[in-house]
């Protein structure tokens, strides 16, 4: 078969496991757990590429890779199936030689260099599936074009207080990285890499290979590729992004990306005139059924809910379903949810598909002062009528 | 056995006025997210059926624009899938009188075709039906043609294309055309079955001899003169007659009633697909009162609405109350304006403190991308 070359193909991280979603990765890919009321994670991400006209692109998986193939699939829903180009899953598979998972980040595309090479890409794009963010990839590529960048890195501006938690860039004026620190304890600055990075694919090749090679590497791109290309005398670029970025990693950031939807002007507004359109794997559901007997209030509700019961400052997924005299306040309820009459849900995530029985209370108020704790019900779960989980609790 | 589909996506629309000036009776809009094809071809595709002709007359444009591939209805095959039917697309006479004209102009569709069974269906009739069993009742009927009708349409007042009147058998004992039939009629549901082979002699006969309408020319015609053996199948579940203005409004509100909602929309293996828009979720704002109404996607809502059908992308400004209204996609609603039994379609701006009232038996409507 002929390939035809692009100019810039882009690989998405989508093999972590998520461990600090704790229940609602248990059987999820990360990517694949759902947001927003109708999409899910690796939504962004790749309505994003679609939105910067980048159309090929390889997603890595590996950890349950099952659902995320499935909602995948030939990647219609993105307009990703083409003939040249498009999606493609690309999970570790068993070589001639050997066979091996993916070791790490860096590990993962070096895997893949025959995919890639197909293409003859100019560049390479990676990205990460657990971060929720509109993003124009396509000024990030002019911006390493038109700086002649070996590596050009998106960072954003975190409070210099936070610094200490991410990875931060250290810039000349001119935008050049001269110095990269994971974590530092005394940050020099407060560029903080989104781990978005567009290489060169004639010196990512070569820097993957000897990553490889090295016998001591971790085979990460933060850890080690980063640093040896620094380290070498490349090029490396800072390329500032403005918008809304959220990681998703844990429970918390989680439930506050969600609610950051919320309001007449949200943190992230998810409307296609904001930055572009994000699309998602749809499912024939018909319009929402609201109630005489319902209240709502500040929330977004999907298609194909049914909603006779109180919502109050919610995402409600598609296709769920609220009863009459059930309360839902500040909370994410995910698709194909039933809480049934009486039951009460403050402060809380629940998972796909899970039933809330008859006047089971779920989460509860913050307590002031204190971390806020997030009531959890992991996927397809019932909790039982009059059956209590208590504020932070995850089951 | 195998069965294909014919979809006439023009017959009534004259009877829709302004609703159906510029689009086919097929795209109309329907219960918030579908166009009124959307049942016909989930039915068919819900029942196997991949080979399908739409057959236009005029208007087409949004129609096909709304189908695209068929892809949403896995009909992109390679094989059978979707064709359309249009006009100039064969050598006939461009405006046919009837379904019988219209098919003799697509004859080679159905000759080229390699199904034994033909199906029927229009865009006026929404159900959620599973077309095998109709067919087997059709076999096993041995009967020329099977209708789909249903019962407690016919009032005496509504003028129906077919009536037909059973016997205690379940024998058809009478039919009639464009006819104000009384209670003791069924309804036809414009759903019919045939063998492909049958039809092909039937269409050519006929229309050789100027009969050029299905019900009157053909069946009413063959069922006179003992030429035909007509079967009729009693349809149970719910059945939307979408034939005129007053229809249409009625049959929309019907959804906030339970029974009509699931009998359309969810009855096991039976869902109504449609053409996706990629929009986000509904947003609920503080000041909203949305109490009994049907909310598809992308709305924003700050107003008050009651027993309403609000499509994809209505924008409900602070204030505004509706009541007892259809809101087609993206209407724009300005604060404190009141709507009571009205149809808005499509992208209609309505300004802040408008009042615009119609009765239940004569909505106001308001025409596509009208601003008032």
């Amino acid at each position: 078969m002929n390939f035809l070359k692009k100019h810039c193909v882009a690989m998405l991280l989508a093999g972590g496991q998520g461990s600090r979603l704790l229940v609602l990765t248990e059987n999820t890919a990360k990517p694949a757990v759902p947001f927003g009321g109708k999409y899910r994670i690796i939504d962004f991400p790749l309505s994003n590429c679609v939105n910067s006209a980048i159309d090929t692109v390889g997603i890595l998986t590996q950890y349950q890779p099952l659902e995320l193939n499935e909602y995948i699939g030939n990647g219609q829903p993105w307009r990703l199936n083409r003939s040249h180009g498009g999606v493609q899953v690309l999970p570790p598979y068993a070589k001639s030689k050997k066979s091996e998972w993916y070791k790490g980040t860096a590990n993962a595309i070096y895997q893949n260099i025959p995919f890639i090479e197909r293409y003859d890409p100019d560049y390479v794009l990676i990205l990460s599936g657990d971060h929720i963010y509109k993003m124009d990839y396509a000024a990030m590529l002019r911006f390493a074009e038109e700086k002649d960048a070996d590596c050009t890195i998106a960072v954003r501006t975190v409070p210099l207080s936070e610094a200490s938690r991410f990875g931060i860039m250290n810039t000349n004026e001119d935008g050049s990285i001269y110095e990269f620190e994971e974590k530092p304890k005394h940050p020099k600055s407060t560029n903080a890499s989104m781990g978005i990075y567009i290489f060169k694919w004639s010196i990512l090749r070569e820097f993957l290979i000897a990553d490889e090679e090295d016998p001591e590497s971790e085979n990460d791109f933060g850890k080690n590729v980063i640093p040896a290309l620094l380290n070498s005398g490349h090029k490396l670029f800072a390329y500032q992004f403005e918008g809304y970025w959220k990681d998703v990693g844990t429970i918390n950031s989680l439930w506050e990306a969600n609610m950051e939807l919320l309001g007449t002007d949200p943190a992230f507004n998810l409307d296609s005139e904001k930055g572009g359109r994000i699309y998602a794997r749809n499912y024939a559901m018909p319009a929402s059924f609201i109630a005489k007997s319902s209240v709502n209030k500040d929330s977004l509700i999907g298609e194909g809910s049914g909603i006779y019961g109180n919502v109050k400052h919610c995402v409600i997924s598609t296709g769920c379903t609220v009863e009459e005299g059930a309360l839902v306040e500040d909370s994410v309820i995910m698709p194909n949810v039933v809480i049934e009459s009486g039951a009460i849900v403050r402060h809380a995530i629940i998972g796909e598909d899970c039933k809330i029985r008859r006047g089971a209370v779920i989460g509860g108020a913050f307590a002031e002062g204190e971390a806020k704790k997030i009531a959890v019900v992991g996927k397809a779960k019932t909790i039982e009528a009059n059956q209590t989980i208590a504020p932070g609790e995850v089951c | 056995m195998s069965t294909m589909g014919v979809i006439f996506a023009n017959i009534y629309d004259s009877s829709l006025g302004e609703l159906t000036n510029k689009r086919t009776m097929a795209s109309l809009p329907y219960g918030g997210r579908y166009r009124q094809i959307d049942f016909s071809l989930s039915n068919m595709t819900n029942s196997a059926i991949r080979h399908i002709g739409i057959i236009t007359k005029y208007n087409y444009q949004s129609l096909m624009n709304h189908i695209g591939s068929g892809q949403e209805w896995d009909l992109d095959l390679e094989e059978g899938g979707l064709e359309f039917l249009t006009p100039y697309a064969t050598d006939h006479n461009a405006s046919y009188r009837g379904k019988l004209e219209a098919l003799s102009s697509a004859m080679s569709f159905l000759q080229y075709a390699k199904e034994d069974y033909v199906v029927f269906a229009d865009s006026g009739v929404l159900c959620a039906i599973d077309f095998n069993e109709l067919v087997k009742y059709h076999i096993d009927s041995g009967a020329d043609v099977t209708v789909c009708a249903k019962k407690g349409i016919a009032n005496g007042v509504k003028q129906l294309d077919l009536a037909v009147k059973l016997d205690k058998k379940n024998n058809v004992s009478d039919i009639a055309v464009d006819y104000c039939a009384d209670e003791s009629y069924l309804a036809s549901m414009g759903i019919f079955v045939m063998r492909r082979d049958w039809l092909i002699r039937e269409v050519t006969e006929a229309v050789a001899h100027n009969r050029f309408r299905f019900e009157r020319d053909l069946l009413l015609y063959g069922f006179q003169n003992g030429s035909l053996k007509l079967n009729a199948y009693s349809f149970q579940g719910v059945a939307l007659f979408n034939e005129s203005t007053a229809e249409f409004f009625h049959n929309n509100l019907a959804l906030l009633d339970r029974d009509v909602r699931d009998g359309l929309f969810r009855r096991p293996g039976r869902t109504i697909y449609t053409k996706v828009r990629n929009e986000v979720p509904s947003y609920y704002g503080d000041s909203s009162e949305i109490d009994d109404c049907m909310v598809a996607d992308g709305c924003v809502l700050e107003g008050a609405a009651t027993h309403s059908i609000l499509f994809r992308g209505v924008k409900l400004g602070k204030g505004a109350t509706v009541k007892d209204s259809i809101i087609m996609s993206d209407a724009v609603i300005g604060e404190g304006a009141e709507l009571e039994n009205v149809i808005l379609d499509k992208d209609v701006v309505v300004g802040a403190g408008k009042i615009l009232r119609g009765t239940y038996e004569h909505p106001l409507i308001l025409k596509r991308g009208e601003v008032v």
